[in-house]
């Protein structure tokens, strides 16, 4: 493929692939720092309340088992499943593929993980969430003094991580094996 | 997006999760179960049962909006009183405090979403049935359209998450999720998994009287 250019269906118009800047290396490099991001994320709280003299700060976990305890187990597994287990697998494996394609060797259960990416690909919710914190930030605002906290940031740097990511697609990594 | 395509002896067979093509092996034997090659993903000419399975999550996400609608998806406790929202009256709220550019963006997410999902996917099963020759192309941009905005929905979802999970300050303020959440949150994954198992090369097959060739070779 060209520089900058798609192949498109002749049939019914949709992206098959396109060429991609990006080395596998820099692709590894992208997954790296998103990587670091998400350890940020759901460590440090996402926005913190202060109302007359207390103060509240949730991180995404904490989040996460509020809902659990407040009876509302499966919101809580779908969140749980959207916001943090699917991006985590989302890294984790491409880590898994990446580091062994960038050294030229292939990984054990290689088809099985980028299988597996695209299973996480399609439950990866991390960019309406972090509208979503946006959202609880400014519906708060009226209420009550809000922070945004350093873990907003991270999620911010992750999203944009992610489509950089994503842009790439996975099909690249079957060419690269040949 | 994969296809079979007709040509020659036999029909081939594209993988959904490496792009890979292969010629089918299969012929018309349903009992015979064909993977790619190349990743090991099952291969089919159309997903098995898509038609069905879209229509039994529609139906079910389409029942389910009622109660979604209508239920508080969230309670608000403060010192003075205690409030119900629905997704509407959020939006209305939202509006009334003068961030109408959030309100737009909530209502397409919450309202306008779901109710495209529901029907462009009815209107996708039904015409591959009943209208197999319409507009093909565009309904092919109509399924990737649904496909690319569908868990935008999931907003509503995490708002209410993070606010019950912050806003806990006893009877000062407090927030508790309402029973209008879950039916929301299921209205939401059951689209999701109806885009799933919509199959888009159902568009291009042709209607079951053309579906035999002269020489009497079914065609994909």
């Amino acid at each position: 493929m060209q520089e900058a250019s798609q192949a498109r269906c002749t049939r019914c118009d949709a992206l098959l692939a396109r060429s991609h800047r990006l080395s596998i290396q820099g692709i590894l490099a992208l997954t790296l720092a998103a990587a670091a991001a998400y350890v940020i994320a759901i460590s440090f709280p996402l926005m913190s309340l202060t109302l007359r003299g207390g103060a509240e700060a949730a991180t995404l976990p904490q989040a996460i088992s509020i809902a659990w305890q407040d009876d509302q187990q499966i919101i809580a597994i779908l969140a749980g499943i959207t916001a943090l287990i699917a991006p985590a697998a989302f890294i984790g494996l491409r880590l898994y593929v990446l580091i062994p394609l960038a050294a030229g060797s292939k990984p054990p259960g290689f088809a099985w993980c980028v299988r597996a990416l695209h299973q996480a690909a399609h439950w990866n919710m991390t960019e309406v969430f972090t509208v979503g914190v946006l959202l609880s930030l400014v519906r708060l605002a009226g209420l009550a003094d809000t922070t945004p906290e350093p873990g907003l940031f991270a999620l911010g740097a992750m999203t944009v991580l992610f489509a950089a990511i994503e842009s790439a697609g996975l099909k690249h990594l079957w060419w690269n094996m040949q | 997006m994969s296809t079979a395509i007709d040509e020659g002896a036999g029909a081939y067979l594209g993988c959904e999760s490496c792009g890979l093509v292969s010629r089918d092996a299969t012929g018309d034997d349903p009992a015979l179960v064909q993977h790619c090659p190349r990743c090991g993903h099952v291969l089919h000419a159309t997903k098995p049962f898509s038609l069905q399975r879209t229509w039994a999550c529609v139906v079910a996400a389409a029942v389910l909006y009622i109660p979604a609608n209508t239920l508080p998806v969230m309670e608000t406790t403060s010192a003075l009183q205690r409030d119900e929202h629905t997704l509407l009256g959020g939006i209305h709220e939202l509006w009334l405090s003068g961030s109408w550019g959030l309100a737009i963006i909530v209502f397409i997410a919450s309202i306008a979403v779901p109710v495209l999902k529901i029907g462009a996917l009815a209107l996708l099963a039904w015409t591959v049935r009943w209208k197999p020759g319409w507009r093909r192309l565009e309904r092919a941009r109509l399924y990737r359209l649904i496909e690319t905005v569908g868990h935008w929905s999931m907003l509503d979802v995490y708002v209410v998450v993070l606010l019950t999970a912050t806003v806990r300050f006893g009877p000062l303020a407090s927030v508790s999720t309402g029973a209008g959440l879950l039916s929301f949150a299921a209205v939401v994954v059951l689209t999701l998994l109806a885009t799933w198992s919509f199959d888009p090369r159902l568009i291009w097959r042709d209607p079951p009287a053309a579906a035999t060739a002269p020489d009497g070779r079914r065609l994909a």
